[in-house]
């Protein structure tokens, strides 16, 4: 009787353990499937960035996928789409998270966006790796299961500032930045190359988000006789700054920041925006590595996804490349603590796109590589200054 | 024999709820809103506090436009206050949520008086242009005062802890937009049916004979104005609470177009018609998803990588069909299935 007592509590044990083996399987696992969620802005004037963003990963995740998926797995795709707006970008992130049930998380929209969503994905605790919008609040303090791909923006224009000051001595400066979080930033960057360069500002200006006018601007930019000028405007700001600087008939030295170093700006641009510098963590298409990668993408997309590859693509792409190698270090039985303990060991991973990236125990953010490059009007093209 | 809805004294009239049957499937609602956060997932959870923080401000809109006739085209400027004033008092200096979301309430309402000294002159549209301009200077505000509101970096906000009760999980914080929204349904309901009330309904029926009936117009029209401000702002803090961050990005201006939307759609003028348009607004997206998903794959691909786009023209395809067939809104078309129900076969 004590025998069939021992066989029983045996084989009782053993069904419950491994039943409780299939109930600890982590969401967004099947045999043959590995989710992946993302929220991006895809629709209205953002969409310039999230949805290259989104081609990044998507790039990172077909190459995975060929060459056999994570372990045997395909990975799947899930994108949300956040229009932008903050509210959007947390019941984004808690579907993919509650509904599709999504194993980890890449991308994450703006920086306000993606500040807001940080409590929601600590207290999910799934693996994430943002590469869209890096800001400081996203890794200090560091969070266990959240790491960030990039360059904090006030390294960027410092990088950037220290380039041209040591390129103008003795120069006159201008600035003109976005009332928002992303102006405040350049102009503290900017600030602190003033203080300890010692740069003689002439103009220091500010405008309002969506402005489309800097015809007053750019006239007290020219009566200032600033001889360096750095545009902190984004997109279509720079644009309108450059053309009404054309009309003025002055040409400073000019500097731009990264969310505006995409080549169809060039374009638009036209002859005013020869020769602009700009500071940037990936590689710019015209180098070695930027024309790789653009090869790479070719058939791994739709024309119409590669007409939209910008810069965005490369961070996007290296954050995949990243969050995948670090799942399939963790074998067959992936879980959240495996991939974040191995997100956490990665260590000068190439990607191609940027310099290696490595994180560490209590490092949650990447610390890329800057560069300068300048522009190339008659390639529409940014290329590495030596 | 008697037919129809009659009224028979002047306290049914008033009656803040006409019959019993009524309270008992507002109860039974109450119930099914206690029930939800232990039923529903974390992203149905995330609609219904939306639906709550959303019936919390546009029961405040309701006051001002639905009640007294004053459009407010820069409502959102009286919600990003309320943020402010809550994540300012609350997260940079560690005063208890009770005083943020009192201040929430008091600032937006102090606010509300340098706008609503204009209404005293100012109708229709020129009162919205008014609004308008409001909501761009205060955002303007904010980004200057940089010592207090941190400009555009914005401040981040822990959910409340209130009388040693937790809010922090998102069960917990739907109880408390929950409450927060009953409390002002209970008291819009009650301020329609108050003297406060009717003069309210007055000016916005007539402002020359509301006068002649010895109603004063300034005094009203700036008592409609703070009372909507204070409930707004309390709507602002509890969806800065919600975003976790405050900052003038997470407040676009489409939120006032929005509120508005949710007026005409269910109803001007009516509490239960604030309620049903929120509710409709904020689902209506989720469900035209859920219903195309049925049909296709490819449809439920596009409603969820194009989805602002799709739902901005959902929003205004359901604002025109509205005004066109049912200009009474969700409330109207209520009434008229109610009476034609009690009715028939007779019609009226």
């Amino acid at each position: 009787m004590r025998n069939h007592l021992t066989t029983a509590s045996i084989l009782l044990a053993t069904t419950l353990l491994a039943g409780g083996g299939a109930f600890a399987a982590e969401p967004g696992i099947t045999d043959t499937e590995i989710l992946i969620g993302d929220v991006e802005p895809l629709t209205g004037p953002p969409a310039l960035l999230g949805v290259a963003a989104s081609i990044g990963h998507k790039i990172a995740i077909a190459e995975a996928n060929n060459a056999g998926g994570i372990n045997g797995r395909k990975i799947k795709y899930v994108l949300e789409d956040d229009g932008y707006v903050t509210a959007r970008t947390i019941q984004g992130v808690k579907k993919v998270i509650e509904v599709d049930k999504v194993f980890a998380m890449l991308g994450m929209s703006g920086s306000g966006q993606s500040i807001a969503v940080m409590p929601v994905l600590e207290k999910a605790g799934i693996p994430t790796v943002i590469d869209v919008a890096p800001v400081k609040l996203l890794w200090e303090p560091p969070r266990k299961n959240v790491f960030v791909v990039g360059q904090s923006y006030e390294e960027g224009i410092i990088h950037l500032v220290n380039y041209l000051a040591e390129k103008n001595p003795g120069k006159k400066w201008g600035l003109i930045t976005q009332d928002d979080d992303y102006g405040i930033t350049v102009r503290d960057g900017f600030d602190s190359v003033v203080k300890s360069k010692k740069l003689k500002v002439v103009y220091s200006g500010n405008y309002k988000k969506g402005q489309q006018d800097f015809s007053s601007d750019m006239l007290q930019l020219k009566d200032s006789g600033a001889e360096v000028f750095l545009a902190g405007g984004i997109i279509a700001e720079n644009i309108a700054m450059m053309k009404e600087l054309e009309k003025l008939n002055v040409k400073p030295v000019t500097g731009i920041f990264w969310p505006g170093r995409i080549e169809p700006v060039l374009k638009l641009m036209g002859p005013a925006g020869d020769g602009i510098f700009a500071v940037d963590y990936v590689e710019p298409f015209a180098g070695e590595a930027g024309k790789a990668f653009l090869e790479k993408a070719r058939p791994l997309v739709s024309e119409a996804e590669f007409k939209g590859i910008n810069r965005y693509t490369m961070s996007g792409y290296a954050a995949a490349k990243v969050l995948i190698a670090a799942i399939e270090r963790c074998g067959k039985q992936p879980t959240w603590a495996c991939t974040i303990s191995e997100l956490e060991k990665t260590k000068n991973v190439e990607t191609g796109v940027m310099a290696p990236i490595s994180f560490g125990p209590g490092i949650r953010f990447s610390n890329q590589k800057l560069q300068i490059t300048q522009a190339d009007t008659a390639t529409l093209s940014f290329k590495p200054v030596k | 024999m008697r037919t129809g809805d009659y009224k028979q004294t002047y306290g049914e009239l008033v009656a803040l709820i006409e019959s019993p049957p009524i309270w008992l499937w507002s109860a039974v609602l109450l119930l099914a809103l206690i029930v939800a956060p232990y039923v529903l997932n974390a992203y149905a959870l995330s609609f219904l506090m939306i639906i709550l923080i959303t019936v919390t401000g546009a029961l405040g809109l309701n006051i001002l436009t639905g009640y007294t006739g004053l459009i407010s085209l820069g409502h959102v400027g009286f919600l990003v206050t309320g943020a402010y004033a809550y994540a300012i008092l609350v997260a940079k200096y560690h005063l208890p949520p009770l005083i943020g979301f009192l201040g929430a309430g008091l600032v937006p309402a102090l606010a509300s008086l340098i706008v609503g000294a204009p209404s005293l002159r100012l109708k229709g549209l020129y009162l919205a242009i008014t609004t308008l301009a409001f909501s761009f200077i205060i955002n303007t505000v904010i980004l200057e005062m940089r010592w207090l509101t941190n400009g555009a970096r914005g401040l981040s906000v822990q959910r409340p802890e209130i009388l040693g009760i937790s809010f922090d999980s998102d069960a917990a914080f739907t109880y408390l937009c929950l409450g927060v929204a009953t409390l002002t349904l209970f008291a819009t309901l009650n301020i329609r049916r108050s003297r406060v009330g009717r003069a309210f309904v007055a000016i916005r029926d007539n402002d020359t004979a509301a006068r002649v009936m010895g109603i004063n117009l300034h005094a009203y029209k700036l008592l409609a104005f703070v009372t909507s401000a204070f409930i707004t702002g309390l709507a602002g803090a509890l969806y800065g609470i919600y975003l976790s961050f405050v900052s003038v990005e997470g407040f676009p201006f489409l939120l006032s177009i929005e509120a508005l939307a949710i007026l005409i759609v269910g109803g001007l003028g009516s509490a239960l018609g604030a309620v049903l348009g929120t509710v409709l607004i904020v689902l209506l997206p989720e469900a035209a998803r859920l219903v195309f998903s049925f049909f296709s794959a490819q449809l439920d691909a596009v409603f969820t990588t194009g989805a602002q786009e799709l739902k901005s023209m959902l929003y205004g395809l359901v604002i025109i069909l509205f005004l066109r067939f049912q200009p009474r809104g969700l409330v109207g078309a209520w009434h008229d299935i109610r009476r034609a129900w009690v009715n028939w076969p007779l019609r009226y």
